[in-house]
């Protein structure tokens, strides 16, 4: 069973293209073509705009949060070629930095896992990724790979921090040594996976099944287990899982979740990476789970078997 | 199925969705942007970087040609939640002392063997139906007193819920927890019979209490009750009544109630085997049947259709629908009349026969029908499946499950995971319970007995609690540190150390990461400490610098911090020659930054003019190179020079220096062996 708790109206004046709720579910930010990024108090049920944060010049395309330990601060990317990470401070909001170094759209921000630091991961239109790691002091460090997807790069997602080899307490104060990953997906109907090594980014894999844009990527949370799961979707209708089984990181294999009968957006897995959400063409945002059988089954009611949760759709009211 | 958001357009519109921690976010959107249009090769216009004027209006016309429409849609966002039942309040008790049986039974003795362990598991379960059957009392209670009709209805819905799942908990305990042997099994269904069909008590109480029972025009419903049910005892006592006031019948009914009377009936206790019960009972069966077949209740058709039951007829039995109104009550009837000693395993082809002509093809079976035909065949799964789907959270199937696994019921049926199936609904349902601001912590206990993935399952969800207070924080920070959650621990620390710096709590900031060992931040932090000073010229939050101890060791600048604070403390006890040698020391070792130089330079001073000479010689000399160590390295720095304050400071300085210098020559030079 699944019911509406709060409808937040963000008085946003033109289309909304993301929203997301911070760590603990307090906080809403939203982004808009309307150029704005608003951020909302929903506790209790509550709706209190925070910030009306104005500094683009395009439709916004994308939030995100970064994790608590380094305060408040919120990432957005626009149409404007803009990065702009937004800061509060004594209660307000403010800009906190600018990136500006795309020539074209940004459509996507990510996160890197708070255990490397602050790190912001950008894709572009202009086919380059860029990662802002903060440095303190305001400074912000840019790297910039290059023409990572040709004619565009359209998400980028990090996968969650794991140490190599053994995970035993390291002293304290020393930073353990991560390899840090994250995969990207583009215009070349490519996902991309890369690799930190000497501070340099590589192109990791290549990952070939679709046959139209890449539209969305999301590196499944891990829940403890040796394999690594990424979700991906594109203009051609297609989601696949793809898995890799052995610690290097080496062998990757798709599995087709669905064909859908329209472009597939948006893909996003759950905090415990046992639902992913699928939102469409079809008007409908599907959530699937993988069965006893490692198929995969769109569960279509809460609670629904093992594991079930209603597959959310409007404008289709007669169904039952 | 699918789900309609209230309140969404129905226009062909598309969901954007996000998952929160505990709530999911859809809201309208339109894909497809400028540079990302529907169509293979975008128009060069589009792809190439547009200028900055053009930018403003490409964006706008961007959208609208993407979209092919001008409407700039919805600007709602919807907060959507699954599971709501943890957040009715009538249902707190429900969650929390079933988590005091779950948390029992995990700990309960697994030497205990036999007949005593299953007398264990069997309390367990009792236990778990009465924490079930007080909550309904108290929603029955809620739903009584309210007068908001719409909240009635959702008590009373409650209750009925409630009441199907201890109907199905309590058949599951009879058959899968004791499972109960023929015999025995009888009974205990014919017990589970009486408690939960409900519908007849009133008309039996109203028939009870009336001045006249037998005159009632519904006394020989209730008898049939009584009979139905096997309460033979009560039914013969209301017969007696009837023959007073008809003694005509006495004949039929002194037979009648000998019938009643010496029916054999299965016994909890070993007093008779299985075989000598059907002996007597099949010999009973026959005097019955003479009785029927001689005609002795020809005149009386109650008495007779009384008679019939007892040999167990069918078609008299079903003749009383009304009177047993379920399926599985016409089934523990028949069973009780034809074949009182049923095996567990004979049940499942009693109950599929029962249903089919009790139903008679009117009306289908409904989902709890479905539960109890799949319990009847012990089908455990079965049920287990069946009440995931039919039921809207997770809190029954989570406990059943993990109980008929104590019973060493479950096969590992293995799952993805590799988890078994108690595992994964233990999982969910501890997932569910971390929405909650309060009920996760029950939620910590149930992921603590899921060996596979509870530990990393409680880890994601932990770092979702939000940390309001400092007593949650700490709350959760206990949690995590008996667990030996390393990273949640420096996490948690992290951000209180954060969000205590955002509100210029600098002495909770330190403890916080000191906390976390996170030396950067304590720099920070140290350094905020000693700009204050400088500012202000006094330390808040002394009590916690002059406790640091070992802790202070976590960075250079909270050495420095308490080492300085230290010399502050020697020079307020006005132990000078200590003072001075820390002051020298905290240069000299180079634990003092730089930037403090100046100060500590100046807190020198005080102690180069006292009275009585404290630093030696040497130690001036020591000074007097500091001093000409920090104005060099700051020649380039016009505005130390220009600073007149600064130039003056340095100016008494050296002045002070030198005079001590002086004095202490002479004084060494004068005493004999300084």
């Amino acid at each position: 069973q699944v019911s509406v708790i709060n409808t937040v109206d963000t008085s946003h004046e033109d289309m909304i293209h993301d929203a997301q709720m911070d760590y603990y579910g307090t906080r809403l930010a939203t982004c808009s073509s309307d150029r704005s990024v608003k951020i909302f108090d929903v506790r209790n049920g509550g709706q209190i705009l925070i910030a009306d944060l104005r500094g683009h010049e395009g439709p916004v395309w994308q939030v995100a949060w970064a994790h608590p330990m380094y305060g408040n601060i919120l990432a957005s990317c626009s149409y404007d070629r803009k990065v702009i990470i937004w800061k509060e401070d004594n209660g307000t909001w403010e800009k906190t930095y600018e990136y500006t170094g795309h020539d074209s759209s940004v459509n996507s921000v990510c996160w890197a896992p708070h255990d490397y630091g602050l790190i912001l991961a950008c894709g572009s239109s202009d086919g380059a990724i860029s990662l802002l790691s903060y440095t303190g002091d305001g400074q912000w460090e840019v790297k910039k790979i290059s023409n990572a997807h040709t004619i565009g790069c359209n998400a980028v997602s990090w996968a969650p921090a794991v140490v190599p080899g053994s995970l035993i307490e390291q002293p304290s104060g020393q930073k353990p040594n991560y390899v840090k990953r994250f995969a990207s997906g583009g215009c070349d109907n490519l996902v991309k996976i890369w690799k930190e090594e000497d501070s340099q980014w590589k192109e990791e894999q290549k990952l070939e099944a679709h046959s139209d844009w890449v539209r969305d990527v999301a590196w499944a949370p891990s829940i403890g287990l040796p394999t690594s799961t990424i979700a991906s979707c594109s203009q051609d209708g297609r989601v696949f899982i793809w898995t890799c089984d052995d610690a290097s990181g080496n062998s990757w294999s798709p599995k087709l979740l669905h064909k859908f009968s329209d472009v597939v957006w948006h893909v996003s897995w759950s905090i415990t990476a046992n639902i992913l959400a699928v939102s469409g063409g079809d008007n409908k945002v599907t959530l699937w789970k993988e069965s006893v059988d490692g198929l995969w089954a769109c569960i279509s009611d809460v609670n629904k078997g093992q594991g079930g949760v209603s597959a959310v759709t409007e404008g289709q009211q007669n169904e039952q | 199925p699918t789900q309609v958001v209230p309140g969404a357009d129905p226009s062909a519109r598309q969901l954007c969705f996000a998952w929160g921690p505990a709530e999911v976010l859809v809201c309208e959107t339109r894909f497809g942007r400028a540079g990302g249009s529907r169509s293979r090769s975008p128009s060069r216009s589009q792809s190439r970087s547009p200028s900055r004027s053009q930018s403003r209006s490409r964006a706008l016309t961007g959208s609208v040609t993407d979209t092919g429409e001008g409407a700039p849609g919805s600007s709602r966002v919807f907060l959507v939640r699954r599971d709501q039942d943890i957040y009715i309040q009538t249902l707190r008790k429900l969650f929390n002392e079933s988590h005091g049986i779950f948390m029992g039974l995990q700990r309960s003795e697994d030497e205990l063997a036999g007949k005593s362990r299953k007398a264990q598991l069997v309390q367990v379960s009792k236990n778990y139906r009465s924490v079930i059957r007080a909550c309904m009392e108290d929603m029955h209670q809620a739903a009584v007193s309210t007068r908001d009709p719409a909240l009635q209805g959702q008590y009373s819905t409650q209750v009925s819920i409630l009441s199907a799942m201890e109907l199905i908990w309590n058949l599951c305990e009879i058959l899968f927890v004791e499972a109960a042997a023929a015999g025995p099994l009888l009974l205990r269904l014919l017990d589970w019979v009486r408690l939960h069909v409900c519908d007849v008590d009133s008309m039996v109480r109203e028939v009870l209490s009336s001045e006249n029972p037998s005159k009632h025009k519904l006394f020989w419903n209730v008898v049939d009750v009584f009979v139905l049910q096997g309460r033979m005892d009560e039914a013969r006592h209301l017969l007696s009544k009837e023959v007073t006031a008809n003694p005509t019948s006495m004949n039929m009914y002194k037979i009648l109630d000998d019938l009643m009377k010496k029916m054999p009936m299965p016994s909890l206790g070993n007093t008779q085997t299985l075989t000598e019960l059907e002996l007597k009972w099949q010999h009973w069966h026959e005097e019955c049947q003479r009785f029927l077949q001689d005609g002795t209740f020809a005149s009386n058709p109650h008495m007779e259709s009384i008679c019939k039951i007892l040999v167990g007829d069918e078609d008299a039995i079903l003749e009383k629908k009304e009177l047993m109104t379920t399926w599985y009550h016409f089934l523990v009837t028949r069973l009780l009349y034809s074949h009182p000693t049923v095996k567990p395993m004979e049940l499942r082809f009693y109950a599929q026969s029962s249903m089919d002509l009790f139903l008679g093809g009117e009306s289908s079976p409904e989902p709890l029908d479905m539960i109890l035909m799949a319990a009847f065949e012990f089908e455990m799964h079965q049920v287990i499946k069946e009440c995931s789907i039919v039921l809207s959270n997770w809190w029954f199937v989570a406990h059943l499950t993990d109980l008929l696994d104590h019973c060493k019921l479950l096969q590992s049926h293995n799952l993805y995971f590799g988890s078994n199936m108690r595992e994964f609904l233990l999982l969910e349902y501890a997932s569910g319970l971390f929405s909650h601001h309060s009920l996760w912590q029950l939620g910590v206990d149930y992921f603590d007995h899921c060996p596979e993935f509870g530990r990393v399952y409680l880890e994601l969800h932990i770092e979702r609690i939000p940390l309001n207070t400092e007593q949650k924080a700490l709350k959760v920070l206990r949690i995590c540190e008996q667990r030996q959650m390393h990273e949640q621990v420096r996490s948690v620390c992290k951000i209180m150390a954060m969000k205590a710096l955002r509100n210029n709590r600098l002495g909770s900031a330190l403890s916080w990461s000191i906390r976390a060992k996170d030396a950067a931040f304590a720099t920070l932090i140290s350094d905020r400490f000693l700009k204050d000073y400088c500012e202000r010229g006094c330390f808040s939050d002394l009590d916690l610098i002059d406790n640091l101890g070992p802790s202070m060791l976590l960075s250079d600048r909270l050495t420095f911090l308490g080492k300085y604070r230290e010399f502050h403390r020697l020079y307020g006890e006005k132990r000078f020659p200590e003072a001075a040698r820390l002051l020298l020391t905290l240069m000299t070792a180079h634990i003092a930054p730089c930037s403090f130089w100046m100060t500590l330079l100046t807190d020198a001073l005080p102690l180069l003019e006292q009275k009585e000479i404290i630093f030696s010689a040497e130690q001036t000399y020591e000074l007097m190179r500091c001093l000409e160590d920090l104005t060099a390295g700051n020649a380039d720095k016009q505005k130390f020079q220009e600073d007149d304050v600064e130039t003056t400071k340095v100016e008494m300085l050296r002045l002070a220096l030198a005079r001590n210098l002086a004095r202490v020559i002479v004084k060494e030079g004068t005493v004999e062996g300084s």
